[in-house]
């Protein structure tokens, strides 16, 4: 956090020239370079591994689910869905992130369960309801391709393509997929025309009378904590029998008592982890950068656009089940119809252009020639 | 009114019933009717693997005696065996399992190892049980099974008693039917042609494990499915090198044993006319050959089991031989006893999801 905010200074100190006396909010910042793990440093071929891997069904139980089945580029880098698409024969459960800007987040997934993309990466690669692949079959597959076992070898040291190396490459890669070019960073490094005025306005209210940045701060628009704002429960779970299979599956399967797993109707997010009754019902503040593109919203997608967004906050959030739990936080605001355009204005800047490369070459399994080593 | 009664529950009582007028080589094992036919039903369910596309029945066919007519067995949806489909004739009575006998447990460990191996039916179990609770039909068999409501443990138990119904019936051999040349056949297989020292009993196995040099199957080595599925195999089974084998090591995965390597399960004879090709490599096409391999004193081997010699058969003998093995089979199991003929595999939505536990 302190470096991206000292980067930001400086790159605003370049542009005093045309910087004027407009005040920047000192609760959000631009976005710098995303922070690298010490034990997975970068390289050129380690993310071009990654992004092929990224791109390959072979990590997955059917060599058919690759990462790129439930993130896709042209989706946002999810699915402009509801809800993640889920393994064949299944459905997920919680609505796909993207990709970009992923690199900063503490914790991955809704509820935080994983420490690191390396560990989203192994862990989306084994779910049930997502590739359901398991480590020795996978690692088993890679060892067939010929380009792979060459570039383990190079960036990794690997005899054989070890499959922890695969998800740090994966990792790596991601890393790359990062957005900090967008019109708010612009107009946070100092450049007063990157917003319109509408903007301007909507990030005022932002920070002020509508009182988002109070959780959506920082460069990442979000600190990052749990909340439950009384978003209404996944409505597929009514409506779709192989959802109410994956919604059982799930509690079953994250460890609740058999009591929640008989009374339970709607997802009981941190808890699952905690397993403290006041976590129930909280997810993690999403960032709110991208998400010109990565429609529907929220952990379930109830919400279709950025617009039913701000109302549902405008209105004081919603009721579920756990709202005991509900943020005090999350009360009317009092917004008028222009006021929500504003904001919703405001949040279309944190989203640059739609970041769509060209998907890279996969590489077949091929006979393994005897004597490798 | 008392036949009606008498008829209804010839009915109920199933394939066990149906199994008792015939001539069988034990006495049937003891099974609950109403948890056979929900383990019937189970068998040939394609929901029981993770991406719904294979059931118990892909690779164990009834019409072929429960095996698949395959030389290497197909797998999982991207990957493929690297052995043959057994039958399953009289699984329920074998000490062992899996050709290289790595379970000799009880058929629940083989049940459940087929349901959950990641290149067999990759399936979370987990998923299965909710799987099987959003289906009414199983939520009122598992009742009726007396298993509650669907379970993993249920349903293995409903599969290993469906198991144990797959007997063979009116073989010749059991029946009494044998043609001469039958009769002379098993002279031969007693005596000079040494078979029943391995394929002994009402079974004609002693399951076993014996190298009796079968050649390779090349295709494992050339399909890099099958063979990735062959890696993972021998790496779950700690074998030394595996990624440099190019060899089926049979029962050495499991006993790490030098002197058993590539030794194999006697295969039983039962229903063999069913369940061609064979040996655990699925490359003798017929039981001539299988027969001729034997006459030659089986293959090349260095640790190939001290009784196999040539046999010296001249071709009559040969004649009398495949008619005896051929009449160790009996019916077709492609019968309402053995087969879930409905297409009644639905999921139903819980209308009342709110206001109903889960």
């Amino acid at each position: 956090m302190k470096r991206t905010t000292l980067m930001a200074a400086g790159l605003a100190i370049g542009f005093a020239s045309i910087a004027t006396a407009q005040e920047r909010p000192d609760t959000l910042a631009a976005l710098g370079p995303p922070p690298i793990p010490a034990d997975n440093p970068m390289s050129p071929e380690k993310i071009a591994l990654g992004e092929k891997l990224f791109f390959d069904p072979i990590l997955s139980g059917n060599n058919a689910m690759p990462c790129s089945a439930c993130h896709l580029p042209e989706n946002g880098w999810a699915v402009q869905d509801k809800i993640s698409f889920g393994y064949p024969g299944t459905t997920h459960w919680r609505n796909s992130q993207t990709i970009i800007n992923s690199a900063y987040y503490g914790k991955l997934f809704w509820a935080g369960s994983s420490k690191s993309l390396e560990g989203q990466a192994r862990s989306a690669a084994r779910g049930g309801v997502a590739g359901n692949g398991e480590d020795d079959m996978m690692e088993a597959r890679l060892a067939f391709v010929p380009e792979y076992r060459e570039a383990f070898r190079e960036v990794f040291g690997d005899d054989w393509p070890s499959i922890r190396h695969a998800y740090m490459a994966i990792a790596a890669y991601e890393r790359t997929l990062v957005q900090t070019d967008t019109p708010f960073d612009n107009y946070m490094n100092g450049d007063d025309a990157a917003l319109d005025d509408q903007q301007k306005r909507g990030l005022e209210l932002f920070t002020g009378k509508a009182n988002c940045a109070a959780c959506h701060n920082g460069a990442m628009l979000t600190n990052e904590a749990y909340y439950n704002l009384g978003v209404p429960p996944y409505d597929g779970w009514e409506e779709d029998p192989i959802a109410q299979i994956t919604f059982r599956f799930e509690l079953m399967a994250k460890g609740v008592t058999e009591k929640m797993y008989r009374s339970t109707k709607d997802d009981p997010g941190l808890y699952f982890r905690t397993k403290q009754a006041s976590d129930k019902g909280k997810f993690r503040v999403p960032s709110l950068r991208y998400t010109k593109y990565t429609y529907p919203y929220m952990h379930n997608g109830m919400l279709e656009t950025l617009r039913d967004v701000v109302v549902f906050y405008n209105e004081g959030g919603g009721e579920n089940e756990f709202s005991d739990n509900k943020s005090d936080m999350i009360q009317p605001l009092g917004l008028n119809d222009d006021e929500i355009d504003d904001i919703v204005a405001f949040i279309e800047s944190l989203s640059g252009d739609e970041i769509l490369p060209a998907e890279p070459e996969i590489p077949e399994m091929q006979p393994l020639p005897l004597a490798q080593n | 009114m008392i036949l009606r009664t008498l008829a209804l529950s010839a009915l109920l009582m199933g394939s066990s019933a149906m199994a008792q007028e015939a001539v069988t080589p034990e006495p049937p094992m003891d099974v609950k009717p109403a948890q056979a036919e929900l383990g019937k039903r189970l068998f040939y369910d394609t929901r029981l693997s993770g991406d719904t596309n294979l059931s118990c029945a892909s690779c164990h066919h009834p019409d072929k005696a429960f095996s698949d007519g395959e030389a290497l067995s197909q797998a999982y949806t991207g990957a493929a065996h690297f052995r043959n489909s057994p039958t399953l004739a009289n699984v329920g009575f074998r000490d062992a399992w899996l050709h290289d006998g790595k379970l000799g447990t009880n058929l629940n460990d083989v049940t459940r190892e087929m349901i959950t191996e990641t290149f067999l039916m990759n399936m979370d179990m987990r998923i299965m049980q909710d799987r099987l609770k959003q289906d009414p039909k199983y939520v009122e068999m598992f009742d009726a099974a007396g298993y509650g409501e669907p379970s993993n443990g249920g349903a293995r138990n409903a599969l290993q008693a469906f198991q144990k119904t797959i007997q063979s019936r009116n073989a010749p051999v059991d029946t009494g039917a044998m043609s001469a040349s039958a009769q002379r056949g098993q002279g031969i297989f007693e005596g000079k042609g040494n078979c029943a020292s391995c394929h002994s009993g009402v079974r004609y196995t002693d399951d076993q494990p014996y190298n009796t040099g079968v050649g390779d199957n090349p295709d494992i080595w050339s399909d890099p499915m099958r063979h990735s599925a062959f890696v993972t195999y021998a790496k779950f089974m700690g074998v030394p090198n595996y990624m440099n084998l190019r060899e089926d090591l049979g029962a050495f995965v499991r006993t790490h044993q030098p002197e058993t390597r590539r030794s194999f399960l006697t295969p039983s004879l039962r229903e063999l006319t069913y369940t061609a090709p064979y040996m655990h490599n699925g490359t003798m096409a017929t039981l001539q050959e299988v027969v001729d391999f034997y006459d030659a004193g089986g293959g090349d081997d260095p640790l190939k089991d001290a009784r196999l010699k040539p046999l010296g058969l001249v071709p009559s003998e040969k004649a009398d031989l495949l008619a005896f093995l051929e009449a160790l089979s009996g019916e077709s199991f492609d019968t309402d006893a053995y087969v879930w003929r409905e297409d009644d595999y639905d999921y139903q939505l819980i209308e009342n999801w709110r206001d109903v536990p889960n």
